[in-house]
C-alpha cells in the first residue's frame, strides 16, 4: 500500500483465489487517514468468489463512509467478471490510470 | 525413508577400534619389557651367587694351602682340591653370564681373576704344597693375589649389581608404561561410554520425534479422510436431490437441467438450480452459487434456495425477490452469493429476471447467434442497500435460454475463453436438437475441460411452433397467438 496525494493505492495482481484469502484480506486493510482509495487490479486476469467477496465489502465499507474508491482493471477477462459481478455498477471502475486518478483527485476534495 | 548409520556412531566404533588397537600394542610392548627386564634380574642374581662362589672356592682353596703349610696335615688340602676343582668352571659360567648381561666391563676382570688364579697356583699354591722355604713371602705374595682376585671380584659384583639397578629401573618404567596404558584405557571406555550414551540418547531422541510425527500424520490424514468423507457425502447428497428434483412441465416450455460436483472435494456444496411453477404459464426460476464450499456452503445455498421461493411466493418480481433475499441473508450473515432469479411467462414469451452478481444468462434466438443478456448488480449478502433491477426480454418461439453457474464459464480461469466456449456449446446443442439440452452443452465445454468447480446448467427452451406437433404445444400455440 502506498500513498501519495492523499490517494492510497492498494495494488493487487495475478489470479485472486481462496489460497491468497489472507494476502487479499491484508491488503485491503483500511486506515483512517485514507482520503480516497485505488485498488490497482490492472494485472488481476482472474478472481474467484471468495476473492470477490472480499473486494466487495471493502469497496461497500468504504462507501459507507464516504471514501472515494476507483478500481483499475485492465485485462479484458477480468473486465467481464467486474461486469458481472456487479463490481462494476456498483463502484466507479477504469481501465485507465491517470482517469482514475483524476477522479478520485477531485471526488476526495469533495 | 532410507535408514542410515549415524555418522557419530561410525566415528565412535572407529574410534574404539584405533584405542583396542593401541591398547594391545602397548600392553605387548610393557609385556615384553618387563619378561625381559625380571630374565635379566635372575640371571644377574645368578651370576651374583656364582661370582660369590667363585670367590668362597678361592678363600678356600687359601685356606687349605695355607693350613697345610701350617701342619702338613694333607686332610687341610681337602678345600683347595675343592676349590681348585669348581673354580675354573665358576670364573666360565661368570663369564658367560656377564656375555649374556651385556655387561662388557666385566669380561676383563674376570679374566683378571682367572689369570690372577692361575698365577697364585702357580706361584704361591704349588711351592707351599712342595714345602717351599720363606713360607712368609710366599704368603705375603698370595696375599697379595688373593686380594687382587678379591677386588676383581668385588667389582664384578659391584657391575651385576649395577645392571640389576638398570634392569629395576626398567622395569619401572614399563610398569609406569603399563600405569599409563591402564589409565588411557579406562578413559578410553569412559569416553567411549559417554559418546555411545550420548548417541543412544540422540538416536532416542529421534525415535520420540519420528514417532511423534508419524502419529500427527496420521491423526491428520484421518482427519483429512473424515473430511473428504463429509464432502463426498455433500457431493452426493446434492447430486441425488438435483436427479431427484422434477422440473415443472409446460406445453410451450421445457426445462431441463444438469448438476455436476466439483472434482475438487473442496469445491463441493454452493450452487444450486429450481424451477417452480407459480401458476399454469408462470414458472419461477433461480439459479446461484454460495462462495465457499463444504457443508457451510450447502447449508447457506439450501437456504438461499427457500428464500427465493417464499419470496417469490409474496412477490414474485425478480428483482423484489432477490432484494428480500439479500435482506434475510445480510441479517443472517450468511457468505456472498451469486444468483439469477427469473421468472417465466409461457403465455406472453416473456422472461423476467434480476441479477447479483451472476454470470450473464445467455439467450439463443433461432436464426441468431447465442448472446449474453444483461447483468451486473452486486451479490447477495454484501449490501443491504444494493439494488436490483428486473430486465425483462422478450423470447421468441424456438429460442432457448441458458441459466448456468460461474464453474461452467471458468474453467480455464479465462472468463472471456469460457463464454466463448459457452455460446458455441449452446449453438451446438440446439443445432444437434438435443433431447437434453443442459446435458449436451455440459458434455460440449467438458469435453476438453476438466470439472474443477461445481457446475450447474439449467435450460429453458421455448417451443417452436412449427417445429413441433401434438396438443400440447398447439396449445401453446393458440396461447401465444
Amino acid at each position: 500500500m502506498s500513498s501519495g496525494n492523499s490517494i492510497t493505492t492498494i495494488r493487487l495482481s495475478g489470479e485472486l483465489e481462496i489460497s491468497r484469502k489472507q494476502e487479499i484480506r491484508d491488503a485491503l486493510r483500511r486506515s483512517s487517514e485514507d482520503r480516497a482509495i485505488l485498488i490497482d487490479l490492472a494485472d488481476v486476469t482472474y478472481a474467484d468468489s471468495i476473492a470477490l467477496t472480499e473486494l466487495l465489502r471493502f469497496c461497500v465499507s468504504a462507501q459507507r463512509e464516504a471514501i472515494p474508491v476507483a478500481l483499475l482493471v485492465q485485462t479484458p477477462q477480468f473486465a467481464r467478471v467486474v461486469e458481472y459481478a456487479g463490481l462494476a455498477g456498483a463502484f466507479k471502475t477504469f481501465n485507465d490510470r491517470d482517469a482514475a486518478f483524476t477522479y478520485l483527485t477531485v471526488a476526495g476534495k469533495e | 525413508m532410507a535408514r542410515r548409520v549415524p555418522a557419530p556412531l561410525i566415528l565412535t566404533l572407529a574410534f574404539l577400534v584405533f584405542l583396542i588397537g593401541l591398547l594391545l600394542v602397548g600392553s605387548l610392548l610393557v609385556r615384553s619389557i618387563l619378561t625381559e627386564s625380571f630374565a635379566d634380574a635372575e640371571q644377574t642374581r645368578a651370576a651374583r651367587i656364582v661370582a660369590a662362589d667363585a670367590m668362597r672356592a678361592q678363600l678356600d682353596e687359601e685356606t687349605g694351602v695355607r693350613g697345610y703349610a701350617a701342619t702338613r696335615d694333607p686332610i687341610l688340602l681337602a678345600p683347595y682340591y675343592e676349590g681348585m676343582a669348581s673354580l675354573p668352571r665358576l670364573l666360565r659360567r661368570v663369564r658367560a653370564a656377564v656375555e649374556t648381561l651385556r655387561v662388557r666391563e666385566a669380561v676383563p676382570l674376570v679374566d683378571d681373576a682367572a689369570d690372577t688364579n692361575r698365577r697364585w697356583l702357580a706361584r704361591v699354591a704349588n711351592p707351599l704344597r712342595a714345602g717351599k722355604k720363606r713360607g712368609h713371602v710366599l704368603q705375603l705374595r698370595g696375599k697379595i693375589l688373593i686380594d687382587r682376585f678379591r677386588i676383581d671380584m668385588g667389582a664384578i659384583d659391584r657391575l651385576l649389581a649395577q645392571d640389576a639397578r638398570l634392569g629395576d629401573a626398567r622395569a619401572e618404567r614399563a610398569i609406569a608404561w603399563a600405569n599409563v596404558f591402564a589409565l588411557g584405557a579406562v578413559l578410553a571406555v569412559a569416553v567411549a561410554s559417554a559418546l555411545f550414551t550420548i548417541q543412544q540418547y540422540r538416536l532416542g531422541t529421534r525415535l520420540e520425534q519420528e514417532r511423534a510425527k508419524s502419529e500427527q500424520q496420521r491423526r491428520r490424514s484421518a482427519s483429512m479422510r473424515a473430511a473428504f468423507e463429509a464432502e463426498k457425502r455433500i457431493a452426493d447428497t446434492l447430486q441425488e436431490a438435483f436427479a431427484q428434483r422434477v422440473l415443472p412441465e409446460l406445453p410451450a416450455v421445457r426445462f431441463s437441467a444438469t448438476y455436476v460436483p466439483a472434482t475438487e472435494e473442496a469445491k463441493i456444496g454452493g450452487d444450486w438450480y429450481d424451477a417452480l411453477q407459480l401458476s399454469q404459464d408462470r414458472v419461477l426460476l433461480s439459479i446461484g452459487d454460495v462462495a465457499g464450499h463444504g457443508i457451510e456452503a450447502a447449508v447457506a445455498m439450501n437456504k438461499a434456495r427457500q428464500m427465493v421461493t417464499s419470496c417469490g411466493l409474496v412477490d414474485p418480481t425478480p428483482g423484489s425477490i432477490l432484494e428480500c433475499v439479500n435482506a434475510e441473508l445480510i441479517a443472517d450473515g450468511s457468505p456472498m452469493i451469486t444468483a439469477i432469479a427469473g421468472v417465466i411467462d409461457a403465455r406472453t414469451f416473456e422472461f423476467a429476471y434480476a441479477g447479483a452478481g451472476h454470470p450473464a444468462p445467455v439467450l439463443l434466438e433461432p436464426g441468431r447467434r447465442a448472446r449474453f443478456l444483461q447483468v451486473g448488480s452486486m451479490p447477495l449478502g454484501i449490501d443491504a442497500g444494493a439494488a436490483y433491477p428486473t430486465h425483462r426480454v422478450k423470447i421468441v418461439p424456438g429460442a432457448m435460454l441458458v441459466l448456468y453457474t460461474d464453474g461452467a464459464i471458468e474453467h480455464s480461469r479465462n472468463v472471456l475463453e469460457g463464454e466463448t466456449l459457452l455460446l458455441e456449446a449452446v449453438e451446438a446443442a440446439a443445432e444437434n436438437r438435443a433431447d437434453d439440452p443442459a446435458k449436451a452443452i455440459r458434455d460440449g465445454i467438458f469435453s476438453r475441460h476438466r470439472v474443477s468447480d461445481d457446475v450447474a446448467i439449467l435450460t429453458i427452451c421455448f417451443v417452436e411452433p412449427v417445429a413441433t406437433a401434438g396438443a400440447p404445444n398447439a396449445a401453446a400455440l393458440r396461447r401465444t397467438a
